[in-house]
C-alpha cells in the first residue's frame, strides 16, 4: 500500500466527514478512509434519529433517498403512560443509515478520498520519521500503510486511541446498554417520536420509537447495568414491547453501547486526532451522536490537514483541535453530564407528577422556557437539577 | 514475569457475541480486543472485575475460574 498524509480509521459519520473536509482542507493531501465492515453503514447499531439543524449543516435532507422520516413532534411517555406532547416545529429526522453513511463516504470518494472496505487496522506504531506505521488487514491480505495523521473514528471499541495511548475507557455507569427492534405493523403517530422513562421500563435510560415509515419504527431502549437487577438491555425491550406493541411483527434486532460520558480528557496526541463516539463525544444526556461526530469529523479533518501543509503533525500542533471541540460542544456536553447525575436520583412518581403538570399547560403555549419555569415551581426536587447546569 | 494470580477471568461465547464493542472501554485493563472481527480476552491480563459481564446486551460474556 502506498503511504498517505492522512488515514481515517472507520467510515461513520465522523469518519467520512473527516476525510471529506481533509480533502476539501488540504487538495494535495492524500487520504485513505477505512471501514472494517464489507459495506459501509451496515450493521446499523443505531436509533437514527437527528436533529434537523445539526443535519443541514452536512446535507439536505429534503427528498433525499436517506432521510426516512421527517419529525415534528415529541411525545414524552411517563412511568404510568402518561403522554405529553412537546414539541411541534421542525424537530428532526430519522436516517435510514445503510444510506446515510454511504452518501458521507461517496462525498468523500468524490472529494478525492480512497475507500477501503472489508479494512481493518489492527494495530500501528510509530516510525522513526514521526509517522505512523499502521498494520491493516483486507482483501488483498495484510500490509503497512504508514501516515502523518491517523484519524481515530472508530466508534465505541476506539482501538485507535488506544494504540496511540489515549484513556479512552468508560466507567460502568456511564455506559448505557441498548437493544433494538425494527417493529412492523404497530399504530403510533408517524410524525412524533416517542420517548418513555421509568425505572421498571428503562433503569438509568429511556425506552424510544423512532417512526421509519407507517407502522414501522426502530423500538429500542438503553439502560445501565448497574440498575439492571441482574436483566439485560433485551430483557427489558422484550418487556417494554410485549406490553406496548405486542402485535408488530420484530424484522430484525440490533445492540450495543451509547458511551454517555463527557469527551476524553486528551483527544490527541503526535499524529493522532480522536473523533466521535471514539472521543465520547456522545450528548450524554440525550445519547445523540450523529451530528457531533461530523462536527468533530470535520474539525480533525480540517486540522489534519492544515497540520500537514504546515508541516507539523505534533501534539501541540493537533492540540487546537481538541480545544475547538470543547469550545463548540464539549464544554456543554460537560453541563448535560452534570443534569444526567442530578436526574438519575428521581423516582417513577416525580416524572408521573412533571407530566401531569406539563400538560396543564395548554399545548399551544407548551414553550420549552414555560414547561422549565412550571416545573421548577411545582417540583422544587429539579431546582438542584437545574442549578448543576451552571456550575 | 510473574503474573499476579486471579480467581475468576473473563470469557467470550462467540455464539452470543454481537461485535457490538461495547464491553472493550469498560474493561480497566484493557483485555478486551477486537481482531478481525471477533472479540479476543486476554486471559492474562484480565483481573477478574466483572465490569464486562452485566453490560453485554446479548450476556455473551461471563466468568470463569483461572
Amino acid at each position: 500500500m502506498p503511504d498517505v498524509d492522512v488515514l481515517v480509521v472507520g467510515a461513520g459519520p465522523a469518519g467520512s466527514v473527516a476525510a471529506l473536509e481533509a480533502r476539501r482542507a488540504g487538495p494535495r493531501c492524500d487520504v485513505l478512509l477505512l471501514e472494517r465492515d464489507r459495506a459501509v453503514g451496515a450493521p446499523v447499531r443505531c436509533a437514527e434519529g437527528v436533529g434537523d439543524a445539526g443535519l443541514r449543516e452536512f446535507a439536505n435532507p429534503d427528498g433525499a433517498p436517506w432521510a426516512a422520516r421527517k419529525i415534528s413532534r415529541v411525545i414524552f411517555l411517563a412511568p404510568d403512560d402518561t403522554e405529553v406532547k412537546v414539541a411541534e416545529r421542525d424537530v428532526g429526522w430519522i436516517l435510514d443509515r445503510t444510506r446515510f453513511d454511504a452518501f458521507l463516504a461517496g462525498e468523500a470518494v468524490a472529494a478525492g478520498a480512497h475507500l477501503s472496505v472489508g479494512t481493518e487496522a489492527s494495530g500501528m506504531s510509530r516510525t522513526s520519521d514521526g509517522r505512523w506505521a499502521v498494520t491493516i488487514r483486507g482483501p488483498g491480505g495484510t500490509d503497512t500503510v504508514r501516515a502523518r495523521v491517523v484519524i481515530g473514528a472508530d466508534g465505541v471499541e476506539t482501538m485507535v486511541g488506544r494504540w496511540a495511548g489515549l484513556d479512552t475507557r468508560v466507567p460502568s455507569r456511564d455506559m448505557e446498554s441498548c437493544a433494538q427492534y425494527v417493529v412492523q405493523g404497530i399504530e403510533f403517530d408517524p410524525d412524533a417520536i416517542y420517548l418513555q422513562f421509568g425505572d421498571q421500563i428503562a433503569p438509568g435510560g429511556y425506552a424510544w420509537l423512532f417512526p421509519k415509515g407507517e407502522g414501522i419504527a426502530n423500538v429500542g431502549l438503553g439502560i445501565l447495568a448497574l440498575k439492571s437487577k441482574g436483566r439485560s438491555a433485551r430483557d427489558y425491550l422484550d418487556a417494554w414491547i410485549a406490553r406496548r406493541y405486542p402485535r408488530g411483527a420484530r424484522l430484525g434486532y440490533t445492540v450495543g453501547g451509547v458511551i454517555v460520558h463527557p469527551t476524553i480528557t486528551r483527544t490527541t496526541t503526535d499524529g493522532v486526532l480522536i473523533a466521535g463516539d471514539a472521543a465520547h463525544m456522545v450528548n450524554p444526556l440525550s445519547g445523540g451522536g450523529i451530528v457531533n461526530a461530523m462536527k468533530a469529523g470535520r474539525l480533525a479533518g480540517r486540522t489534519a490537514a492544515q497540520a500537514i501543509a504546515q508541516g507539523d503533525t505534533s501534539a501541540g500542533r493537533l492540540h487546537g483541535y481538541h480545544d475547538a471541540w470543547m469550545r463548540m460542544l464539549g464544554e456543554d456536553h460537560l453541563r448535560y453530564y452534570r443534569i444526567k447525575q442530578a436526574l438519575e436520583r428521581l423516582d417513577d412518581d416525580f416524572y408521573d407528577g412533571l407530566a401531569r403538570t406539563v400538560n396543564a399547560i395548554p399545548q399551544q403555549k407548551r414553550t420549552l422556557g414555560r414547561i422549565f419555569a412550571h416545573a421548577l415551581v411545582k417540583h422544587p426536587q429539579l431546582i438542584p437539577v437545574a442549578a448543576r447546569f451552571f456550575v | 514475569m510473574a503474573l499476579a494470580k486471579v480467581a475468576e477471568v473473563a470469557v467470550v461465547d462467540l455464539n452470543l457475541c454481537d461485535r457490538c464493542g461495547l464491553c472493550l472501554p469498560l474493561c480497566p485493563p484493557e483485555s478486551i480486543h477486537l481482531q478481525f472481527n471477533t472479540l479476543v480476552i486476554d486471559a492474562t491480563t484480565c483481573t477478574g472485575c466483572h465490569k464486562c459481564i452485566a453490560p453485554c446486551p446479548v450476556r455473551a460474556l461471563s466468568m470463569v475460574a483461572s
